[in-house]
């Protein structure tokens, strides 16, 4: 009996690693997810920056806000979000606040139109999304 | 997976008894094979699709609400129901208490199989 109940719970675990291989597998949306998501903001960032007023304020944040708008809907369409997601996707938002108002404001007061800020910058404020796929894919 | 237990153990409340065999510890809700799948399943997601799950763990609609119905009794499980576009949705999450029934339950096993060492399923 005990030799029985040994194999039984063995087996419940094994069961329980393999649907959570399955949950991580079904999450792997959150890669491009993050991705797009960073691209997006690097994309908005050097609108602002390199494009003259004010096509640059309406093609930025026109942009942004559809990119946001379209990443809702996937993200809320996706059928599994793996645990923890929720708080990492908390994160990446702070992260990319933080740095897109740190390359902003500097920006504005002091580098319009300069490429060498802004490129970099919408480098900077890309990353927290690149590097977040990036550590997702590796899960 | 058969749900041969499910009848027997559906009693919320009588969850574990004091006893020295790691059999003791394992929770009554959580031990029927579909709800420890559904719960396995949850306990890797923020929060799953009704149909997800039940793809997932491999059960029909009925038989993934009836289980569902138990485990929420239970405090395990919280279900929310909305809305994508005009198509209707049901999420399952865990809650604080069914993750950590989980948690202590996969312990359980962890002892009767000798896996003591290993890392948390």
């Amino acid at each position: 009996m005990s030799e029985y109940a040994s194999k039984d719970a063995a087996a419940a675990l094994a069961r329980a690693r393999e649907l959570g291989s399955t949950v991580r597998n079904g999450s792997k949306w959150s890669v491009r997810y993050q991705v797009a998501y960073g691209c997006a903001a690097a994309v908005s960032m050097l609108a602002i920056g390199l494009l003259s007023h004010p096509y640059n304020v309406a093609f930025g944040i026109g942009f942004w806000i559809l990119a946001l708008t379209g990443l809702s809907v996937y993200a809320a369409r996706q059928p599994v979000a793996r645990r923890g997601f929720t708080r990492w996707n908390n994160g990446l938002i702070m992260a990319w606040a933080l740095l897109f108002f740190a390359v902003l404001f500097p920006g504005i007061t002091w580098f319009r139109g300069v490429e060498a800020w802004w490129v970099p910058g919408a480098m900077l404020v890309a990353l927290p999304g690149l590097i977040g796929g990036y550590l997702e894919a590796r899960r | 997976m058969s749900d041969a237990h499910s009848g027997a153990q559906a009693s919320p409340g009588t969850r574990s008894r004091p006893g020295a065999h790691p059999r003791h510890g394992l929770d009554e809700v959580i031990h029927a094979p579909v709800r420890f799948s559904i719960v396995a399943t949850l306990a890797a997601a923020d929060k799953a699709e009704f149909a997800f799950v039940r793809d997932t763990v491999e059960v029909s609609d009925s038989v993934l609400s009836r289980q569902v119905a138990t485990l929420e009794k239970a405090g395990y499980v919280a279900v929310t129901k909305g809305y994508v576009g005009k198509r209707p949705r049901t999420w399952l999450a865990l809650t604080e208490d069914g993750r950590a029934a989980f948690t202590a339950h996969c312990r359980s096993l962890r002892a009767i199989a000798g896996e003591d060492g290993r890392g948390d399923g």
